[in-house]
Protein backbone atom coordinates (compact mmCIF):
# COMPACT_ATOMS: atom_id res chain seq x y z
CA UNK A 1 0.00 0.00 0.00
CA UNK A 2 2.31 2.33 1.14
CA UNK A 3 4.85 2.13 -2.30
CA UNK A 4 1.61 2.75 -4.26
CA UNK A 5 0.38 5.66 -2.08
CA UNK A 6 3.95 7.12 -2.22
CA UNK A 7 3.67 7.09 -6.47
CA UNK A 8 0.31 8.64 -6.63
CA UNK A 9 1.38 11.26 -4.16
CA UNK A 10 4.53 11.56 -6.35
CA UNK A 11 2.39 11.77 -9.94
CA UNK A 12 -0.46 14.18 -8.11
CA UNK A 13 2.88 16.94 -6.68
CA UNK A 14 4.16 16.06 -10.29
CA UNK A 15 1.18 16.93 -12.60
CA UNK A 16 0.20 19.73 -9.90
CA UNK A 17 3.45 21.48 -10.47
CA UNK A 18 3.88 21.11 -14.56
CA UNK A 19 4.46 24.45 -16.23
CA UNK A 20 6.44 26.28 -13.66
CA UNK A 21 3.91 25.08 -11.11
CA UNK A 22 0.04 26.22 -12.25
CA UNK A 23 -2.34 26.78 -10.05
CA UNK A 24 -4.33 24.17 -9.17
CA UNK A 25 -8.21 23.16 -10.60
CA UNK A 26 -10.19 23.08 -13.35
CA UNK A 27 -9.77 25.56 -16.47
CA UNK A 28 -6.59 27.22 -18.20
CA UNK A 29 -3.38 27.39 -17.00
CA UNK A 30 -2.77 30.19 -14.21
CA UNK A 31 1.17 30.69 -13.69
CA UNK A 32 2.49 32.81 -11.73
CA UNK A 33 4.05 35.78 -12.68
CA UNK A 34 6.21 38.73 -11.69
CA UNK A 35 5.43 42.06 -13.49
CA UNK A 36 8.75 41.37 -15.53
CA UNK A 37 7.53 38.17 -16.64
CA UNK A 38 3.61 39.72 -17.70
CA UNK A 39 6.52 42.37 -19.65
CA UNK A 40 8.23 39.52 -20.89
CA UNK A 41 4.69 38.18 -22.12
CA UNK A 42 3.46 41.56 -23.53
CA UNK A 43 6.79 41.61 -25.51
CA UNK A 44 6.92 38.28 -27.25
CA UNK A 45 6.09 38.60 -30.88
CA UNK A 46 3.59 38.08 -33.01
CA UNK A 47 1.04 40.60 -31.66
CA UNK A 48 0.24 44.04 -33.20
CA UNK A 49 -1.40 45.40 -29.65
CA UNK A 50 -1.17 43.73 -26.32
CA UNK A 51 -3.89 44.38 -23.40
CA UNK A 52 -2.61 43.02 -19.72
CA UNK A 53 -5.35 43.42 -17.43
CA UNK A 54 -5.34 42.33 -14.10
CA UNK A 55 -8.65 40.87 -12.18
CA UNK A 56 -10.06 38.75 -9.63
CA UNK A 57 -12.41 36.32 -8.55
CA UNK A 58 -14.25 38.69 -5.91
CA UNK A 59 -13.70 41.78 -7.52
CA UNK A 60 -17.42 42.58 -9.08
CA UNK A 61 -15.94 44.86 -11.20
CA UNK A 62 -13.72 42.70 -12.75
CA UNK A 63 -16.11 40.24 -12.95
CA UNK A 64 -18.90 42.78 -14.95
CA UNK A 65 -15.96 43.62 -16.73
CA UNK A 66 -14.65 40.80 -17.90
CA UNK A 67 -17.37 39.92 -21.05
CA UNK A 68 -16.78 42.74 -22.32
CA UNK A 69 -12.44 42.11 -22.27
CA UNK A 70 -13.16 38.43 -24.03
CA UNK A 71 -15.19 40.33 -26.82
CA UNK A 72 -12.45 42.70 -27.39
CA UNK A 73 -9.83 40.09 -27.50
CA UNK A 74 -12.22 37.45 -29.69
CA UNK A 75 -12.84 40.38 -32.07
CA UNK A 76 -9.47 41.94 -32.59
CA UNK A 77 -7.40 38.52 -32.01
CA UNK A 78 -7.50 37.89 -35.80
CA UNK A 79 -6.17 41.32 -36.46
CA UNK A 80 -3.36 41.14 -34.11
CA UNK A 81 -4.36 41.98 -30.40
CA UNK A 82 -2.80 39.60 -27.61
CA UNK A 83 -4.69 39.46 -24.45
CA UNK A 84 -2.82 38.65 -21.36
CA UNK A 85 -4.95 38.04 -18.21
CA UNK A 86 -3.07 38.42 -14.54
CA UNK A 87 -5.53 37.26 -11.69
CA UNK A 88 -4.93 38.80 -8.11
CA UNK A 89 -6.35 36.50 -6.46
CA UNK A 90 -5.01 35.16 -3.43
CA UNK A 91 -3.34 31.50 -3.73
CA UNK A 92 -6.85 30.25 -1.76
CA UNK A 93 -8.55 31.13 -4.57
CA UNK A 94 -6.47 30.40 -7.69
CA UNK A 95 -8.90 27.15 -8.24
CA UNK A 96 -11.96 29.11 -8.66
CA UNK A 97 -9.99 31.50 -11.23
CA UNK A 98 -8.92 29.00 -13.13
CA UNK A 99 -13.06 27.90 -13.41
CA UNK A 100 -14.16 31.41 -13.56
CA UNK A 101 -11.76 31.44 -16.82
CA UNK A 102 -13.34 28.22 -17.79
CA UNK A 103 -16.62 29.32 -17.52
CA UNK A 104 -15.78 32.22 -19.54
CA UNK A 105 -14.50 30.35 -22.31
CA UNK A 106 -10.79 31.50 -21.65
CA UNK A 107 -8.59 29.00 -23.62
CA UNK A 108 -5.13 30.31 -23.03
CA UNK A 109 -2.96 30.27 -20.50
CA UNK A 110 -2.83 33.18 -17.99
CA UNK A 111 -1.23 34.50 -15.35
CA UNK A 112 -1.34 35.44 -11.45
CA UNK A 113 0.03 37.86 -9.68
CA UNK A 114 3.07 36.89 -7.41
CA UNK A 115 5.81 38.83 -5.55
CA UNK A 116 5.65 41.91 -3.75
CA UNK A 117 2.80 44.37 -4.84
CA UNK A 118 4.18 47.38 -4.52
CA UNK A 119 6.86 46.32 -7.01
CA UNK A 120 4.40 45.12 -9.28
CA UNK A 121 2.80 47.54 -9.31
CA UNK A 122 5.56 50.22 -10.34
CA UNK A 123 6.25 48.31 -12.60
CA UNK A 124 3.68 47.89 -14.79
CA UNK A 125 2.17 51.34 -14.04
CA UNK A 126 3.73 53.88 -11.75
CA UNK A 127 0.66 55.69 -12.22
CA UNK A 128 -1.87 52.93 -11.45
CA UNK A 129 -3.26 52.88 -7.43
CA UNK A 130 -3.74 49.45 -6.77
CA UNK A 131 -7.05 49.65 -7.27
CA UNK A 132 -8.44 46.63 -10.15
CA UNK A 133 -9.63 46.09 -12.51
CA UNK A 134 -6.66 47.42 -14.02
CA UNK A 135 -5.87 47.22 -17.87
CA UNK A 136 -2.87 48.35 -20.03
CA UNK A 137 -2.51 49.21 -23.76
CA UNK A 138 0.50 47.89 -25.71
CA UNK A 139 1.62 48.48 -28.83
CA UNK A 140 3.42 45.73 -30.78
CA UNK A 141 6.47 46.62 -29.67
CA UNK A 142 5.76 46.41 -26.60
CA UNK A 143 5.76 50.24 -25.59
CA UNK A 144 2.86 50.59 -23.15
CA UNK A 145 0.12 53.40 -24.59
CA UNK A 146 -2.53 53.72 -22.32
CA UNK A 147 -3.66 53.04 -19.03
CA UNK A 148 -7.28 52.34 -17.77
CA UNK A 149 -8.03 51.66 -14.20
CA UNK A 150 -11.32 50.71 -13.04
CA UNK A 151 -13.90 48.86 -15.09
CA UNK A 152 -14.34 49.51 -18.58
CA UNK A 153 -16.74 49.11 -21.39
CA UNK A 154 -16.63 47.60 -24.78
CA UNK A 155 -16.64 50.73 -26.30
CA UNK A 156 -13.73 51.81 -24.26
CA UNK A 157 -11.15 48.85 -24.76
CA UNK A 158 -12.43 48.65 -28.73
CA UNK A 159 -11.73 51.99 -28.90
CA UNK A 160 -8.01 51.64 -26.97
CA UNK A 161 -7.49 48.41 -29.07
CA UNK A 162 -8.16 50.13 -32.02
CA UNK A 163 -6.23 53.22 -31.28
CA UNK A 164 -2.68 51.00 -30.83
CA UNK A 165 -3.75 49.11 -34.12
CA UNK A 166 -3.85 51.63 -35.84
CA UNK A 167 -7.18 51.63 -36.90
CA UNK A 168 -8.16 55.43 -35.69
CA UNK A 169 -11.30 55.29 -34.05
CA UNK A 170 -9.79 58.10 -31.13
CA UNK A 171 -11.72 60.97 -30.20
CA UNK A 172 -11.80 62.85 -27.59
CA UNK A 173 -13.07 61.53 -24.79
CA UNK A 174 -13.65 58.36 -22.81
CA UNK A 175 -15.39 56.94 -20.31
CA UNK A 176 -13.94 55.24 -16.89
CA UNK A 177 -15.84 53.81 -14.95
CA UNK A 178 -15.71 52.44 -10.67
CA UNK B 1 -20.65 54.77 -11.40
CA UNK B 2 -19.63 56.01 -14.82
CA UNK B 3 -17.38 59.68 -15.14
CA UNK B 4 -16.41 60.60 -18.22
CA UNK B 5 -12.66 61.54 -18.35
CA UNK B 6 -11.44 64.09 -20.72
CA UNK B 7 -8.17 62.77 -23.20
CA UNK B 8 -6.35 65.26 -24.29
CA UNK B 9 -5.35 64.17 -27.90
CA UNK B 10 -3.53 61.05 -27.34
CA UNK B 11 -3.11 59.93 -30.32
CA UNK B 12 -1.60 63.46 -31.44
CA UNK B 13 1.01 63.40 -28.52
CA UNK B 14 3.02 61.22 -31.15
CA UNK B 15 3.16 57.97 -28.87
CA UNK B 16 2.84 55.99 -31.86
CA UNK B 17 5.83 57.72 -33.49
CA UNK B 18 8.20 55.99 -34.41
CA UNK B 19 11.28 56.44 -32.22
CA UNK B 20 9.11 58.35 -29.75
CA UNK B 21 9.08 57.70 -26.32
CA UNK B 22 5.77 55.89 -25.46
CA UNK B 23 3.91 57.89 -22.41
CA UNK B 24 1.05 55.81 -21.37
CA UNK B 25 -1.95 57.94 -21.14
CA UNK B 26 -3.87 57.27 -17.87
CA UNK B 27 -7.65 57.95 -17.54
CA UNK B 28 -7.80 57.42 -13.40
CA UNK B 29 -11.51 57.79 -11.78
CA UNK B 30 -11.87 61.16 -10.14
CA UNK B 31 -9.56 63.55 -8.33
CA UNK B 32 -5.81 62.72 -7.56
CA UNK B 33 -5.25 61.62 -3.82
CA UNK B 34 -4.19 64.20 -1.42
CA UNK B 35 -0.62 64.98 -1.76
CA UNK B 36 1.96 65.08 0.96
CA UNK B 37 1.26 68.15 3.17
CA UNK B 38 -2.42 68.35 2.68
CA UNK B 39 -4.97 68.87 4.96
CA UNK B 40 -7.73 66.36 5.28
CA UNK B 41 -10.72 67.87 3.34
CA UNK B 42 -14.94 67.57 4.51
CA UNK B 43 -13.36 66.95 7.97
CA UNK B 44 -16.90 67.99 9.53
CA UNK B 45 -19.13 66.07 7.29
CA UNK B 46 -21.00 63.80 10.10
CA UNK B 47 -20.39 60.38 9.64
CA UNK B 48 -22.90 57.76 10.96
CA UNK B 49 -20.46 55.45 13.44
CA UNK B 50 -21.34 51.83 14.62
CA UNK B 51 -22.05 53.25 18.06
CA UNK B 52 -25.30 54.90 16.09
CA UNK B 53 -24.06 58.88 16.87
CA UNK B 54 -22.85 60.78 13.89
CA UNK B 55 -18.66 61.74 14.08
CA UNK B 56 -16.57 63.68 11.49
CA UNK B 57 -12.77 62.98 10.77
CA UNK B 58 -12.11 66.21 12.90
CA UNK B 59 -14.17 64.68 15.53
CA UNK B 60 -11.16 61.77 15.64
CA UNK B 61 -8.81 64.01 15.94
CA UNK B 62 -5.89 63.29 17.99
CA UNK B 63 -3.29 65.34 20.25
CA UNK B 64 -0.47 63.83 18.08
CA UNK B 65 -2.09 63.22 15.04
CA UNK B 66 -4.84 61.91 13.42
CA UNK B 67 -5.19 58.16 11.03
CA UNK B 68 -7.96 57.72 8.35
CA UNK B 69 -8.50 54.41 6.96
CA UNK B 70 -10.92 53.64 4.38
CA UNK B 71 -11.65 50.25 4.69
CA UNK B 72 -14.55 47.98 4.12
CA UNK B 73 -16.28 44.32 5.20
CA UNK B 74 -16.17 42.59 2.02
CA UNK B 75 -13.17 42.87 0.10
CA UNK B 76 -10.61 39.90 0.88
CA UNK B 77 -7.79 42.41 0.96
CA UNK B 78 -9.68 44.42 3.65
CA UNK B 79 -10.05 41.34 5.76
CA UNK B 80 -6.87 39.89 5.47
CA UNK B 81 -5.80 43.25 7.16
CA UNK B 82 -8.52 43.79 9.32
CA UNK B 83 -7.18 42.26 12.54
CA UNK B 84 -3.74 43.93 11.79
CA UNK B 85 -5.66 47.86 10.86
CA UNK B 86 -7.90 47.33 14.28
CA UNK B 87 -4.37 46.29 16.39
CA UNK B 88 -2.77 49.00 15.32
CA UNK B 89 -5.67 51.68 15.07
CA UNK B 90 -6.30 50.49 18.70
CA UNK B 91 -2.39 51.10 19.78
CA UNK B 92 -2.58 54.43 18.17
CA UNK B 93 -5.66 55.26 20.50
CA UNK B 94 -3.65 54.78 23.25
CA UNK B 95 -0.91 56.83 21.97
CA UNK B 96 -2.77 59.91 21.34
CA UNK B 97 -3.40 59.38 17.14
CA UNK B 98 -7.12 59.31 16.70
CA UNK B 99 -8.20 57.45 14.59
CA UNK B 100 -11.06 56.59 12.26
CA UNK B 101 -11.91 53.84 10.14
CA UNK B 102 -14.14 54.93 6.89
CA UNK B 103 -16.82 52.74 4.51
CA UNK B 104 -17.45 54.54 1.64
CA UNK B 105 -18.59 51.64 -0.46
CA UNK B 106 -22.18 51.14 -1.97
CA UNK B 107 -23.67 48.48 -0.25
CA UNK B 108 -26.18 47.96 -3.18
CA UNK B 109 -23.11 47.19 -5.00
CA UNK B 110 -22.09 44.68 -2.41
CA UNK B 111 -24.58 44.20 0.46
CA UNK B 112 -22.29 42.54 2.73
CA UNK B 113 -20.39 46.49 2.95
CA UNK B 114 -23.63 47.56 4.91
CA UNK B 115 -24.18 49.14 8.20
CA UNK B 116 -25.11 45.99 9.79
CA UNK B 117 -21.63 43.94 8.98
CA UNK B 118 -20.01 46.74 9.92
CA UNK B 119 -21.31 47.14 13.34
CA UNK B 120 -20.61 43.34 13.54
CA UNK B 121 -17.27 43.58 12.66
CA UNK B 122 -16.17 46.13 14.91
CA UNK B 123 -18.01 44.42 17.52
CA UNK B 124 -16.29 41.31 17.22
CA UNK B 125 -12.92 42.89 16.38
CA UNK B 126 -13.21 44.93 19.57
CA UNK B 127 -12.68 48.52 17.70
CA UNK B 128 -11.59 51.10 19.92
CA UNK B 129 -12.19 53.58 17.24
CA UNK B 130 -14.91 54.99 15.24
CA UNK B 131 -16.19 53.01 11.95
CA UNK B 132 -18.39 55.14 10.01
CA UNK B 133 -20.30 55.11 6.82
CA UNK B 134 -19.49 57.60 3.90
CA UNK B 135 -23.02 58.02 2.76
CA UNK B 136 -22.43 59.65 -0.11
CA UNK B 137 -18.75 58.11 -0.93
CA UNK B 138 -17.97 62.04 -1.41
CA UNK B 139 -15.39 61.98 1.62
CA UNK B 140 -13.47 59.27 -0.66
CA UNK B 141 -13.66 61.68 -3.92
CA UNK B 142 -12.50 64.44 -2.03
CA UNK B 143 -9.08 62.24 -0.69
CA UNK B 144 -8.92 60.69 -4.11
CA UNK B 145 -9.44 57.23 -2.50
CA UNK B 146 -9.49 54.76 -4.76
CA UNK B 147 -9.61 51.24 -2.76
CA UNK B 148 -9.85 49.28 0.85
CA UNK B 149 -8.11 49.50 2.45
CA UNK B 150 -6.26 52.79 1.66
CA UNK B 151 -4.34 54.53 4.63
CA UNK B 152 -4.00 58.90 5.49
CA UNK B 153 -2.23 59.88 8.40
CA UNK B 154 -1.95 62.99 9.02
CA UNK B 155 0.69 64.60 12.05
CA UNK B 156 -0.18 66.96 14.98
CA UNK B 157 -0.57 69.75 12.91
CA UNK B 158 -3.26 68.02 10.43
CA UNK B 159 -0.99 67.61 7.18
CA UNK B 160 -0.34 64.40 5.72
CA UNK B 161 2.51 62.60 6.42
CA UNK B 162 1.99 58.68 5.25
CA UNK B 163 -0.37 57.55 2.36
CA UNK B 164 -0.68 54.12 1.38
CA UNK B 165 -0.98 50.81 2.53
CA UNK B 166 -0.64 48.85 5.41
CA UNK B 167 2.17 46.26 5.57
CA UNK B 168 3.78 44.16 2.51
CA UNK B 169 2.11 41.24 2.93
CA UNK B 170 -2.26 41.34 3.29
CA UNK B 171 -2.06 37.54 2.78
CA UNK B 172 0.31 36.11 5.37
CA UNK B 173 1.24 38.12 8.40
CA UNK B 174 3.72 35.93 9.46
CA UNK B 175 5.71 36.78 6.67
CA UNK B 176 5.65 40.61 6.53
CA UNK B 177 9.05 42.22 6.71
CA UNK B 178 7.50 46.02 6.02
CA UNK B 179 5.39 47.54 8.77
CA UNK B 180 4.63 50.68 6.26
CA UNK B 181 1.78 52.26 8.74
CA UNK B 182 3.14 50.97 11.55
CA UNK B 183 6.43 52.74 10.94
CA UNK B 184 4.95 55.85 10.04
CA UNK B 185 2.61 56.46 13.08
CA UNK B 186 5.53 55.26 15.19
CA UNK B 187 7.55 58.21 13.71
CA UNK B 188 4.52 60.63 14.07
CA UNK B 189 4.62 59.92 17.64
CA UNK B 190 8.37 60.20 18.48
CA UNK B 191 8.22 63.22 16.01
CA UNK B 192 10.80 61.93 13.52
CA UNK B 193 10.31 62.02 9.32
CA UNK B 194 8.84 59.18 8.12
CA UNK B 195 11.04 57.18 5.68
CA UNK B 196 8.76 56.26 3.63
CA UNK B 197 5.68 58.29 3.23
CA UNK B 198 4.07 56.86 -0.04
CA UNK B 199 3.58 53.15 -0.30
CA UNK B 200 1.03 50.97 -2.95
CA UNK B 201 -0.13 47.78 -2.90
CA UNK B 202 -3.31 45.95 -4.96
CA UNK B 203 -6.56 46.28 -3.49
CA UNK B 204 -10.19 46.49 -4.06
CA UNK B 205 -11.80 49.31 -5.88
CA UNK B 206 -13.83 51.09 -3.95
CA UNK B 207 -17.62 51.32 -5.10
CA UNK B 208 -18.35 54.98 -4.97
CA UNK B 209 -22.11 55.74 -5.02
CA UNK B 210 -23.54 57.58 -7.72
CA UNK B 211 -23.73 61.05 -7.77
CA UNK B 212 -26.82 62.87 -7.49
Amino acid sequence: MRPALGATIALALAASCLCGCAAAGRGPALRAATADQVLAAVREPGARAVLVNVWATWCVPCREEFPDLLEVAREYRARGLRLVLVSADFDDTLPQAREFLAANGVDFPSFHKTGDDMKFINTLEPSWSGAIPATIVFDGAGRKLRFLEGRQTYETLSQAVREALHEGGATDSVEAGT
Amino acid sequence: MIRGITVVGWLAAGVLGAGAVAQAQQESQGPKPLALGDAAPLADVAMMNVDGHETTIAGAHGAKGTLVVFTCNACPWAKAWHTRIVSLGNRCVKQGIGVIAINSNDPGVVPEDGYKVMQTNARRSKMAFPYVVDATSDVARAFGATRTPEAFLFDREGKLVYHGTIDDNAKQPDQVKERYLQDAVQAVVDGREIALAETKALGCGIKFRSKT
